[in-house]
């Protein structure tokens, strides 16, 4: 055995130690690291609805358009709803008379001797009275109510946002309740990272978080909750009352993903976030406390 | 490096054509060392050129993905 054939073995094993070493090292990064590419930016997206029905006279927005909180976005036809103020107003003044009406009488018959008007009539009276002031301040609410309404014939923005969607012209008929355009809250914006729950051990609320879109863009986050539940689908509801259980195949398993929500520290100058971006989340946990995985079966 | 490579609008990992590229990349140098001969002091040629393709292509893979 000469030196050159020592020589020629030890290197082809080095060589060949360097190759396992970075395959595992490759293979820890990819497999046991926490990170998706299955992420998508996410906001809160409010649907406006009118709370009062009519049709609609003014839309102050554009598509897509910034608006401010309490800034204007629809305007109802309020010609019903003044009229309706004006028969507020009208009973009011007229529940109003009746107790007057009904509150002297009572007087009068509780100043009068007992000998001229009877019990019955007198306690009687001082009923008719109460149910008058009853009855108006019935009015009074009724006529807070058409103030109300009238009030509330402008549509207005309840957060800043970005109008999105928007499908009501000048025209339509608003129903009460029925959503007319969608309001994209600009300071909502968040990303939901699935991860694999193989990953979730290595992922804590609090971790630092890179975040990189699609279009290459990185941003910094950090990981403000993990979900506490997705829906079972081995197992959805069944007619009967019984469990509908898959038969599935026990040597190949798919890892579940659960969505873990990031907070976005700060949006830099230039990126245009839109809820539904796909995005790439890379939790790194801190260096001084290592997670272990634990054993797998 | 981007990690992703847009062909003809589907994204594909960068690596699926780097591996491509590699391969010829690696070609090209088992040749050249062919040709100085040094796969004849090797102990197992063959395991020697598998392992420099690995290496080659595992850092490759490394300097995309850190």
């Amino acid at each position: 055995m000469s030196w050159k054939r020592v020589i020629s073995v030890v290197f082809t094993l080095l060589v060949f130690a360097a190759a396992a070493y970075i395959v595992r090292t490759l293979w820890v990064h990819y497999m046991d690291s926490p990170w998706t590419r299955d992420g998508r930016v996410r906001a809160d997206v409010i649907n406006i609805a009118p709370d009062v029905a009519g049709l609609v006279v003014e839309v102050a927005v554009k598509d897509n358009q910034q608006v401010r909180k309490g800034d204007l976005l629809l305007r109802i036809d309020d010609e019903h709803y003044r009229l309706a103020l004006k028969q507020a107003e009208a009973l009011v003044a007229a529940r109003k008379a009746q107790l007057q009406m009904n509150q002297e009488n009572a007087q009068r018959r509780t100043d009068l001797d007992a000998l001229v008007v009877s019990k019955e009539s007198r306690i009687n009276a001082s009923h008719l009275a109460h149910a008058a002031q009853a009855d108006y301040q019935e009015a009074l609410a009724q006529l807070e109510v058409a103030r109300l309404n009238l009030s509330r014939t402008e549509v207005r923005a309840p957060v800043d946002g970005y109008v999105t969607n928007l499908n009501v012209f000048e025209g339509d008929f608003a129903n009460r309740g029925e959503a007319a355009l969608a309001l994209v809250d600009s300071h909502s914006f968040y990303v939901y990272g699935y991860f694999e729950e193989t990953r979730l051990p290595l992922i804590r609320v609090g971790d630092q978080a890179e975040l990189r879109l699609m279009s290459g863009e990185r941003l910094s986050g950090r990981v403000d909750s993990i979900a506490r539940g997705i829906y079972d689908r081995d197992n959805p509801e069944s007619r009967d009352l019984v469990a509908d259980v898959n038969p599935t195949f026990n040597w190949v398993r798919l890892a579940r993903r659960i969505p873990v929500r990031i907070r976005i520290d700060e949006v830099p100058e230039g990126v245009t976030l839109a809820a539904g971006l796909t995005c790439t989340v890379i939790v790194t946990p801190p260096a001084d406390r290592p997670r272990p995985l634990p054993d797998r079966w | 490096m981007p990690r992703e490579i847009a062909l003809f609008g589907v994204y594909l990992p960068s690596l699926t054509l780097l591996f491509l590229a590699t391969l010829a990349a690696g070609w090209a140098l088992d040749r050249l060392a062919a040709w100085f001969g040094l796969y004849r002091h090797a102990w197992h040629p063959t395991l020697l050129r598998m392992s420099l393709f690995t290496c080659l292509y595992g850092l490759v893979a490394l300097y995309i993905y850190r």
